[in-house]
């Protein structure tokens, strides 16, 4: 118990002190900020082996053995401050913390974060309050944290030109308008069950006033999450912001609380009925598809990844939407691997960024020798989350496809759709290869540009979290189906059989005899024998311009009518939700400003007709 | 340990899917010969070919390109076909100990050779090689929906079963698949996704050589370029051995049906050495819509018939 409050309550309060440190000591705030969250990450270490509790602040105090005077008083208070310890809860504890020191290491050397004031107070925050969402049990004290945490987010975006204030500003909309929607739904809860603890609620989605609740919890978790139609705050956001604040919330926070609060709408708060599926699976499919669609024609590289971290969300709420066993523990390996790999392409993006000065694809090319720590951290991820056997995201993805499969058997609308869904999934898994084909050619392959040829490796602080990650990817993919799967998903979700073959670590091993069988080859063959040339255009002169650039590689989709007249209509931005509200408002605030003709006969009749309707009302 | 090592070295794996390939490969090129009037290459061409690239043949690298990465992308070519090829022939030689893959697996696998050669171009930092690699991410996005729709086809007519071996059963015990309308439709609409997939005209827009030198190969000799031509070869023959597999029943390598083994083999190549050499090559727009549009429609088509059983 000791252990869940204090892994809160440090972060926030060291976070807070960090105000009064004067921002000429950033070093030493960054070491501090890594302080804690080592300590945070051994405590969400001890936590992950302690056994499921559910406790309230009264509970805690009373084995403490602090005796207050006049806590009494706050007896009443007491059932709104639970707490819960479970398996979800306590795995998704451990992550936030592991990717949270990860961050808070490479930020030390990220000039972009470090010129932010309160950068690294605001981080501890966002870290403190995170682990409060997570291991709430009370929805009133789950959405205090979870609302705190939209600020901190606004916080952590740097506004100080037009457009990434306008970003900031959308964000802090969108997404404190999807709190206001579940306060809504929390309310109805309250209303029908009369209590707020989680542990407590199980809820059919069978009337129309449950529905309501739940696609109200629904939009919260999706907002943050950052799915369809909710997500545009996400590449606008990733596009301005500093690479560790995107690779902080959007990337691996926010999809952690927000996915983590949608298995508990899902598999606890709810029971979901086969409609609710149905739109859930829509979607799912709808996220992965539209997202990856923009990301690529996208040339700035930070907006690409932005995209990204929406479509990966629709694999997670496939995963949910299935809602077998094996469905919901897809759903959060998919969760864990985006954390790890969209976390790091963010600071692979932040380190390429800080190293050339650049954030427009052509702009840059050849980088991969200028830093080859960073491109292979960055090809890693990228063959993570294009689903390439034998990493991580493939796993995830893999234990998805054969959910969807198994689901067909059954006899429901959504079941008899299967084909659509999976379809749709490995097409948003070629597409996501296609833009990543686009992320790292442009960025790492390709001629070398003389322009670039100063560039330096990132420093090794920006670097080792990097490495560490695309370790973790490999890792998790490895050993995904016979440790990962069964030691940190089963005791989660309950115990699965795979309907699919797939044993990731014999498959690994492979892997390895096939370099090592590479290179046999290449000692065999005749390579000692080579010459290098600049490149052959077939008899042409080559010239300090030739080029194809990866910018160029999609155009032909443009051209087809109907993708063209979607391209155009997304520029336009019209499947913005924000972008649709804001103008609806805009139009309606024209409509008043009407009536303020300034003459004062229209001011009279207004009146006039105000008092009219005032005394029908009052009159029935 | 060995015995895995064994299978995926030596039988049914690298070594030989290769000289099997390498053998179709022959044949792919004499039939060619024949239907243009010439005499063709001799039996052993292929491995000629190899091995004076592996040995002969001088290597020229990129000189501001990713060195590297341009010699480590056929390594991974190479890997991605061997083990392929390890989970398609296995089931497919009954051979019943080690490891197995379902066909999602499968599927992930073959993308790994298109891949590896897009980022071996891209690496090369030429820009015609570039234009291919374009042009073959593109045809990997055409194509990519179709053969999932293929395999989608497959796992109804086989009861929701995604196990080859299972797969293969299903059908000794009933009939062939390719035996009835869906199957046929589904035939031919899989015969399509290995022509692009195999970069044969009219897919061959990735390394089209009278306009953009090979493309993607455009950067690659010696020794690279050898294990290109080695994965190239072991594409060739687990390619055709998949379509055997989920469409017509497998083999049997016993007595008389080792013949028909061969033939069933010699069958599927034959149809796409006459495919690509009666057919001119479409431009990448063309090929996006053809499969996007006519290809997808036809295994929808086969699905829904599949469906009900047809």
């Amino acid at each position: 118990m000791t252990q869940a409050i204090n892994i809160i309550v440090l972060p926030v309060l060291i976070g807070l002190l960090l105000f009064l440190i004067p921002a000429g000591f950033r070093f030493i705030k960054g070491i501090i900020a890594i302080g804690v969250t080592l300590i945070t990450g051994f405590l969400a270490i001890r936590l992950f082996g302690s056994e499921d509790i559910v406790f309230s602040l009264g509970d805690w105090v009373a084995a403490s053995g602090m005796q207050t005077p006049g806590l009494n008083a706050y007896a009443d208070a007491d059932k709104y401050s639970s707490f819960s310890l479970d398996g979800l809860s306590k795995l998704i504890t451990l992550f936030i913390s592991l990717l949270s020191l990860l961050i808070a290491v490479y930020s030390i050397m990220y000039k972009t974060a470090g010129a932010m004031r309160n950068y690294h107070a605001w981080f501890l925050i966002t870290l403190g309050f995170s682990f409060g969402a997570v291991l709430s049990n009370n929805l009133l004290l789950f959405l205090i944290c979870w609302g705190i945490l939209g600020l901190t987010l606004y916080r952590l975006i740097r506004g100080n030109d037009e457009t990434s204030s306008a970003a900031a500003k959308k964000t802090l909309i969108i997404i404190g308008a999807s709190d206001g929607i579940m306060i809504l739904g929390i309310a109805i809860i309250w209303r029908i069950t009369g209590t707020l603890n989680m542990d407590e609620i199980t809820l059919p989605t069978s009337d129309l006033v449950r529905t309501v609740a739940f696609l109200a919890l629904l939009a919260g978790s999706f907002t943050k999450a950052g799915a369809f139609p909710f997500h545009t705050w996400v590449p606008d956001y990733a596009e301005k912001a500093p690479a560790t604040s995107s690779a902080y919330l959007p990337a691996s926070l926010d999809k952690l609380l927000g996915i983590y609060f949608l298995a508990r709408i899902t598999t606890g708060l709810f029971a979901v009925g086969e409609w609710l599926r149905f739109m859930m699976l829509t979607i799912g499919v709808i996220t992965i598809i539209t997202a990856v669609m923009m990301a690529l024609v996208q040339h700035n590289y930070k907006r690409l990844l932005g995209f990204h971290a929406v479509s990966q969300v629709g694999y997670m709420i496939l995963g949910f939407g299935l809602g077998s066993l094996i469905g919901v523990a897809a759903g959060l390996f998919h969760m864990i691997n985006n954390a790890i790999y969209k976390g790091g392409l963010f600071l692979t993006a932040g380190a390429v960024e800080q190293q050339t000065g650049k954030e427009e694809l052509n702009e840059l090319g050849g980088l991969s020798r200028a830093m080859p720590l960073t491109f292979f951290a960055a090809l890693i991820f990228a063959l993570s989350i294009s689903g390439i056997p034998p990493f991580n995201g493939f796993a995830s993805k893999w234990m998805i496809y054969q959910g969807i499969i198994d689901f067909g058997q059954g006899i429901g609308i959504a079941n008899k759709l299967w084909i659509i869904w999976l379809g749709l999934a490995v097409l948003g898994s070629a597409l996501t290869l296609a833009s990543f084909i686009k992320f790292i050619g442009g960025i790492f392959l390709g001629r070398q540009r003389k322009e670039l040829s100063a560039v330096r490796e990132a420093s090794p602080v920006m670097w080792i979290p990097m490495l560490i990650l695309a370790m973790g990817c490999i890792g998790f993919g490895v050993f995904a189906t016979n440790q990962i799967i069964p030691r940190l998903f089963m005791p989660v979700t309950g115990v699965f059989e795979y309907t699919g073959i797939w044993d990731s670590s014999t498959v690994s091993l492979l892997v390895l005899v096939s370099i090592a069988l590479g290179i046999l080859i290449y000692l065999m063959g005749n390579l000692k024998n080579f010459r290098t040339l600049d490149s052959f255009v077939g008899g042409e002169k080559m010239q300090e311009e030739t080029s194809f650039s990866t910018l160029e590689f999609y155009k032909s989709f443009q051209e087809f009518k109907w993708l063209a007249f979607m391209y155009r209509k997304a520029k336009d931005k019209w499947f913005d939700l924000y972008d649709l509200t804001r103008q609806f408002l805009t139009w309606l605030g024209r409509l008043f400003s009407r009536a303020h003709s300034g003459i004062l006969h229209d001011y009279t009749l207004w009146v006039l007709a105000g008092l009219v309707i005032l005394l029908l009302l009052l009159i029935t | 340990m060995e015995t895995y090592l064994f299978y995926f070295l030596i039988y049914p794996g690298f070594l030989f899917a290769a000289v099997i390939g390498a053998f179709l490969s022959w044949f792919d090129r004499k039939i060619t010969a024949r239907v243009q009037f010439r005499k063709g290459p001799p039996l052993l061409q292929p491995f000629y070919d190899f091995f004076k690239l592996l040995l002969v043949k001088e290597t020229i690298l990129p000189a501001r390109g990713a060195k590297g990465v341009f010699l480590a992308a056929p390594v991974f070519a190479v890997f991605g076909a061997t083990m392929a090829g390890v989970f398609i022939l296995l089931p497919l030689m009954n051979i019943t100990t080690g490891f197995h893959g379902d066909l999602i697996v499968i599927f992930y696998l073959l993308t790994i050779p298109s891949l590896t050669y897009v980022i071996g171009a891209l690496s090369s930092g030429n820009p015609l090689a570039a234009v291919g690699a374009s042009r073959e991410m593109k045809l990997i996005m055409s194509y990519e929906l179709t053969f999932l729709l293929v395999m989608a086809g497959i796992i109804i007519k086989s009861g929701q079963s995604i196990d080859l071996y299972q797969i293969i059963q299903i059908q000794r015990e009933g009939s062939p698949f390719i035996g009835s309308f869906s199957g046929v439709l589904l035939f031919i609409v899989a015969i399509f996704c290995l022509q692009a997939k195999l970069a044969l005209v009219p897919f061959d827009m990735p390394e089209a050589e009278t306009e953009i030198c090979d493309g993607i190969f455009i950067e690659y000799s010696g020794t690279p370029y050898a294990m290109i031509r080695l994965s190239k070869y072991m594409l060739f023959f687990i390619l055709p051995a998949f379509i055997i597999a989920i469409l017509m029943n497998g083999i049997k390598l016993e007595g008389i049906h080792i013949l028909w083994a061969i033939l069933k083999l010699l069958a599927v190549v034959l149809l796409l050495t006459l495919i690509r050499n009666t057919n001119p090559r479409v431009k990448i727009k063309q090929a996006i819509r053809f499969f996007f549009t006519w290809m997808n429609l036809l295994a929808i088509i086969a699905i829904v018939l599949a469906i009900f059983g047809l």
